[in-house]
């Protein structure tokens, strides 16, 4: 430990190097190398460089932990405090020092603003780099069975070792930009490996779907980031944390500029109202951009709807990015920055808000789906809705510990529904079929480790008591009825002159939102055990899909086999399963093709680990153990020093204190409704009811079972806007950009064309003659005669001396004697002498005149100065007061002169 | 009259002379022997300007090689080298035309130097115009020029070579299909296949150029 | 007069100058025309040293001479050797026939 301190300093740890270089070299030599170097050593590349940034992300953690419990055994020590929150570590490797830059803001000025590629390590990255690296770790060991028979095998690998680097970028980055390149980096890699198999061409419209859908979210994060700079002046945590409170101040956001200009043509009760200034909090201005940016990357409403179309990628990735990691980026996001959310009650009610209406929502849907991945897609919404909630609410270590259990369980369920595929495709190969779980049915007689572990995960996610899900989902749904959110009473401008009532969060907003909670878990209990149920239950019905097989029962059933809704379902228990309910546990001589078979270890051992989290992780943070007496929650312990603002602002309702026994009961109800109902619903009536339903309710069901027709609405309202607004500039571009800009430039061109082609004649001579023209030209430019005159003064003694130019031909003829007229006629004389006395000033002139007889003249005054004795020693250079006319008329003063004599003189000089 | 003013007088008719006969000889060879006329007299005068080593030079590079490469090539070409002058109107107009603009301007010249002051050259030293004293100027401040004359050189030396050797009937192959269009010629998005952008399509551009 | 002043070296380059001006406008021999460029390059030549022999500070002028005979030696070797492939292609030296770029 010592010598791992000594050599990782906590100010230069350079550890973190390590993580992030691990992934990046190995997606570096699979992505150049890769195809040359084989499968094997792929997978041994790609495995071992996350292996080995698992150890290392272990072993930063390990020395934090130590770090931290040393500083707050060390800090209980000192006080006698009974409940005394430590410091937080905080590990910094400082990489490059990029740029600096100097602006100006409200608050301290002088500001600048340094933008370092800095990455730290505390409580909250370090957790997270575990999750990254360890469950990482276990898909790729995962992958490398799963796509073992793909033909760009290394591109995959090349893909998720590129992304484990990002997403460690994104999470330990120490700053802002440096975090928004991991969060850019993990949306290529998540629109790489969507469209990972891009010759299918929705694949490809889902990676594009997905990526652009987060252009709109980072659009947000981008803002967020100008405005902190302004506001804050620092983008580094430490900085912001520092300067948050200076968020604490209206911004007028209408109307722009000074007044609207319209509004003078309105009636005046109108025009005032339209031109009443509005002001809202900086902080909510910064927290909503923030929340815009995490709703895109974490699935939101309403930019929900790119993650169930990313399950076209490969379901490693669909565990990896789209369960575990990529998509709680914005929790991490919210929990990092948790100060500036703090500030502002409205934000934090709107992203609990959001979270809780995007988890009922998204179950609402997950309700009626058949693909098991689109299920558990929706599910991921749901639960991610559940993370914002807690956040939102101010349980930060709510909303993180269920990140936490939502990855284990979640990554179970996606690779267990992986492996079902990868059963299934021992009698389908196609994608829609093999997932739909109207083919299945019955699988655990062929997979029984991963139907266990699936049972596992399944537990955790309806919240089976004591499984990790139960702790986190119970924990959010608590904080959510009982916490509210304090801030300041009213917003003051820093001059005082405006201010605003801040928004106040009342009782009623935390039943509210714990109302929406507890019905999306009812309706996860639900969905979750029809999915089970479903996939795992009943009678295998991947038998009738082997093209040319005869259903030996169809002659006296009576009914075929229709694939659609639930009726299947039921139609199949009927004609198979009461028959004889283990007639099909080997292919018969009526049931041709191979069956489904267990997966190979590589695919079971991370199902098996992640089962294990997925029931006991609860017991990191299991705060309801506390009534039995037993306080365990290391976690919150751990990451507590983050979130001390927390505890100052978020308050317990009044009178909510016993809410925390019916709240336990009400969980374990919920559980037992919705996963009793659908028991129910799909063994005890096999079906019965929710056909009735649909049949009940066929425009409703549809609606549903098309996810709301949310796509559709998009697709007319906004993307359909869009179209026209582009079609409008296509007019705009063919017909004023081409017709006018290109097609005239283009005709005055050829015009101009068609005349100068007239000189192409193609001879030399006629080309030669023409650059003799031009020569001449020029010659006769440079013959003109130049008439710089250089004045020799020496005001002492009064002598002065001028000398013209020389040049080829030249001949003079000068008037320096001060009477009217020349001195003489032109001669060879190029210089001329003459003197002054003390104040007087004489203007001369100078002709010259070229062989050609061209000539030009120059007219220079000159003034002797009196000479000053009393300004400094004898000696001294006396001041000059030259002016000179030139040949154009102008005047040149020379700088010290004298202005009265300056006058004087050139009176003297009109004459 | 003086050694040195009679060297002047001589170097200047012979340059003169020569550079007449240069230009008004049918016969491209007396052209050639013109030329030499001119030179050697250019040298004469570099030796009355104290340029010993530009007057060594001048006769080892102009008379030395150019003239004789001049000469190879008249020899090369034969009785072709020599071509009957003056068909055409227009030609000869321009020619006539030019000739005498420029003769006017010549005549200009001569009265603009010719008419005003005269400058007597300055004293000099003896080392003016030595081989140290150029060869010191060249090595000094003219290094990096110097060396990229000899880098010309041996370009045109090379570039000589190639264009006297290459054959005139050898073309490439053009390739009819432009790779740029080949580049952005990818799949429409199914949504804009039925409003391409523009009434004549990149695709229909390529359908045609490869027709 | 015949004395050593600059104006008469100078006078002598620029009639040099002239005539190898003149020779290449009016003769469509491209021999020709390529000895009328020698001439005028050797004209300024000639003006350079001139110069250089009135302000003899250093040797610039001279230098400079040096290496226009270095450019007037490269360039008639790659004027000859075009010379010779228009010849080729044309089967004449007349610069007339060297008008495929005409419009």
């Amino acid at each position: 430990m010592e010598q791992l301190t000594r050599l990782f300093p906590s100010s230069d740890f350079t550890l973190l190097a390590l993580i992030l270089a691990l992934p990046l070299l190995g997606a570096f030599a699979n992505g150049l190398f890769g195809k040359r170097l084989g499968k094997q050593a792929v997978t041994l590349i790609a495995l071992s460089a996350l292996g080995l940034a698992f150890v290392a992300s272990l072993t930063g953690f390990w020395m934090l932990a130590t770090a931290q419990s040393a500083g707050s055994a060390a800090v209980e020590h000192g006080h006698e405090a009974v409940h005394h929150v430590a410091e937080a570590v905080r590990f910094k490797w400082t990489a490059y020092n990029w740029l600096e830059l100097a602006g100006s803001g409200p608050g301290v000025s002088p500001r600048s603003l340094s933008l370092d590629v800095a990455f730290s390590l505390d409580a909250l990255n370090a957790t997270m780099s575990l999750i990254i690296t360890g469950i990482g770790f276990l898909i790729h060991l995962y992958s490398s069975k799963y796509m073992e028979d793909d033909p760009s095998y290394y591109r995959f690998f090349a893909y998720l070792n590129l992304f484990i680097f990002s997403m460690l970028v994104l999470v330990l980055g120490d700053s802002l930009p440096i975090l928004f390149v991991g969060w850019e980096g993990v949306g290529l890699c998540s629109y790489l490996l969507i469209g990972f198999w891009f010759h299918e061409d929705a694949n490809a419209a889902a990676g594009k779907k997905a990526f652009i859908t987060n252009r709109i979210g980072d659009f947000g994060l981008l803002v967020a980031m100008g405005l902190l700079a302004y506001y804050c002046g620092a983008l580094d945590w430490a900085g912001i944390n520092t300067n948050s409170h200076s968020l604490l101040q209206p911004v007028k956001i209408w109307p722009v500029g000074t007044d609207v200009p319209i509004a003078q043509a309105l009636p005046d009760t109108w025009a005032l109202a339209i031109n009443t200034p509005r002001y809202v909090n900086a902080a909510t201005l910064v927290g909503l951009s923030l929340f815009l940016g995490c709703a895109g990357k974490s699935a939101q409403l309403p930019l929900y709807v790119w993650l169930p179309d990313a399950m076209a990628g490969p379901t490693p990735v669909s565990a990896l990015i789209h369960a575990a990691t990529m998509v709680t980026a914005g929790v991490y996001l919210v929990c990092r920055l948790n100060g500036i959310f703090l500030l502002d009650p409205l934000t934090m009610f709107i992203v609990a808000l959001i979270g809780a209406l995007t988890a009922l929502f998204a179950a609402t849907i997950a309700f009626v789906q058949n693909d098991i991945k689109k299920v558990l897609a929706y599910s991921t919404v749901s639960q991610l809705g559940f993370m914002f909630l807690g956040v939102g609410v101010g349980a930060f270590v709510a909303g993180f510990f269920h990140v936490m259990t939502h990855a284990f369980f979640k990554a179970c369920m996606f690779l267990g529904a992986g492996s079902v595929i990868h059963a299934m495709h021992a009698r389908i190969h196609g994608t829609e079929q093999s997932q739909d779980m109207r083919n299945m049915g019955g699988m655990r007689k062929f997979m029984p480790v991963t139907f266990a572990t699936f049972g596992v995960a399944w537990a955790a996610i309806v919240g089976f008591p004591l499984t990790s899900g139960f702790f986190s989902k119970d924990e959010i749904l608590l904080k959510a009825k009982t916490s509210m959110v304090t801030g300041p009473v009213e917003v003051v401008s820093p001059n005082g002159r405006v201010a605003f009532d801040n928004f106040v969060w009342e009782p009623w907003m935390g039943t509210l939102l714990y109302s929406i909670g507890f019905c999306a878990a009812i309706m996860t209990a639900f969905y979750m055990t029809r999915l089970v149920l479903g996939t795992f239950f009943g009678e295998f019905k991947g038998w009738t899909i082997v093209p040319g097989w005869v259903d030996p029962h169809a002659a006296h059933a009576g009914h075929g086999h229709d694939d659609h809704g639930h009726d299947t379902h039921a139609q199949g228990h009927d004609s198979h399963s009461h028959a004889d309910p283990h007639h099909h546990e080997e292919p018969g001589p009526d049931m041709q093709g191979p069956t489904p078979h267990e997966s190979p270890w590589q695919m079971t051992l991370p199902l098996v680990i992640l089962a294990f989290l997925a029931a006991f992780g609860g017991f990191l943070n299991a705060h309801p153990l506390h009534l039995i007496g037993l306080h365990l929650t290391p976690l919150e312990n751990f990451l507590e020093p983050l979130f001390v603002e927390a505890t100052q602002v978020v308050k317990t309702v009044p009178g909510s204190e016993s809410f925390e026994v019916i709240g336990l009961c009400l969980a374990v109800l919920a559980f037992c409704g919705g996963a009793g109902a659908a028991y129910w619903m799909y063994v005890v009536k096999k079906g019965e009811p929710a056909r009735k339903l649909a049949e009940s309710f066929p425009k409703l069901h549809q609606l549903v079972y098309e996810k709301w027709r949310v796509d559709e609405f998009y697709q007319e309202y906004i993307i359909g806007n869009l179209d026209s607004l582009a079609q409008m500039c296509v007019w705009v571009d063919k017909n004023l950009v081409d017709g006018i800009l290109a097609r005239l430039s283009a005709f005055l061109v050829a015009l101009s064309g068609t005349v100068l082609r007239q000189f192409q004649t193609g001879r030399l001579q006629a080309y030669a003659a023409v650059l003799v023209l031009g020569m001449g030209a020029v010659g006769c430019y440079v013959i003109r005669p130049q008439s710089s005159l250089r004045i020799d003064e020496n005001h002492a003694t009064g002598k002065y001396a001028l000398q013209a130019a020389p040049g080829f031909g030249y001949s003079y003829r000068w008037d320096v004697d001060g009477t009217e007229g020349w001195d003489a006629d032109f001669g060879d004389k190029a210089e001329a002498q003459f003197a002054l006395k003390a104040d007087e000033a004489r203007t001369v002139r100078v002709e010259v005149q070229n062989a050609l007889g061209q000539s030009s003249s120059e007219e220079i005054t000159l003034v002797r100065p009196r000479p000053d004795l009393s300004s400094g020693p004898a000696g001294a250079a006396p001041i000059q007061a030259t002016v000179a006319r030139g040949a154009d008329g102008k005047l040149r003063g020379v700088p010290g002169h004298d202005p009265a004599k300056l006058r004087e003189a050139l009176e003297k000089g009109a004459h | 009259m003086s050694a040195g003013i009679l060297l002047f007088v001589v170097c200047s008719l012979m340059c003169v002379g020569g550079a007449l006969i240069t230009i008004l000889a049918r016969n491209p060879i007396r052209g050639a022997m013109g030329l030499l006329g001119t030179i050697i007299g250019i040298a004469g005068l570099f030796l009355r300007l104290n340029a010993q080593f530009l007057a060594a030079m001048q006769i080892l590079v102009y008379a030395g090689a150019v003239v004789i490469l001049f000469v190879f090539v008249i020899m090369l070409l034969g009785p072709s080298a020599g071509i009957s002058e003056g068909q055409g109107a227009r030609s000869r107009f321009s020619r006539l035309f030019s000739g005498a603009a420029l003769a006017v301007f010549g005549a200009f010249a001569l009265v603009f130097i010719g008419r005003g002051a005269r400058h007597d050259f300055t004293v000099i030293t003896p080392a003016h115009g030595s081989v140290e004293a150029v060869g010191g100027r060249l090595f000094n401040e003219g290094l990096v020029p110097f060396e990229l004359a000899t880098a010309l050189l041996i370009v045109a030396v090379i570039g000589a070579l190639a264009v006297a050797r290459s054959k005139p009937n050898a073309k490439k192959k053009v390739e009819l299909e432009n790779p740029t269009l080949r580049m952005f010629h990818g799949p429409l998005h199914p949504r804009d296949a039925e409003r391409p952008l523009s009434g004549d399509t990149l695709s229909e551009r390529v359908q045609k150029e490869s027709v | 007069m015949l004395d050593l002043v600059i104006e008469n070296y100078v006078l002598l380059a620029g009639v040099i100058f002239t005539i190898g001006c003149i020779g290449f406008l009016i003769r469509r021999n491209i021999l020709v025309q390529l000895m009328s460029i020698e001439l005028m390059l050797n004209s300024v030549n000639l003006a350079l040293v001139a110069f250089n022999r009135q302000h003899t500070g250093d040797m610039n002028g001279q230098a400079f001479a040096f290496f226009i005979i270095a450019v007037a030696a490269a360039e008639v070797a790659v004027g000859l050797a075009i010379v010779l492939q228009f010849y080729r292609l044309r089967g004449t030296v007349n610069s007339d026939e060297a008008a495929s770029l005409r419009h």
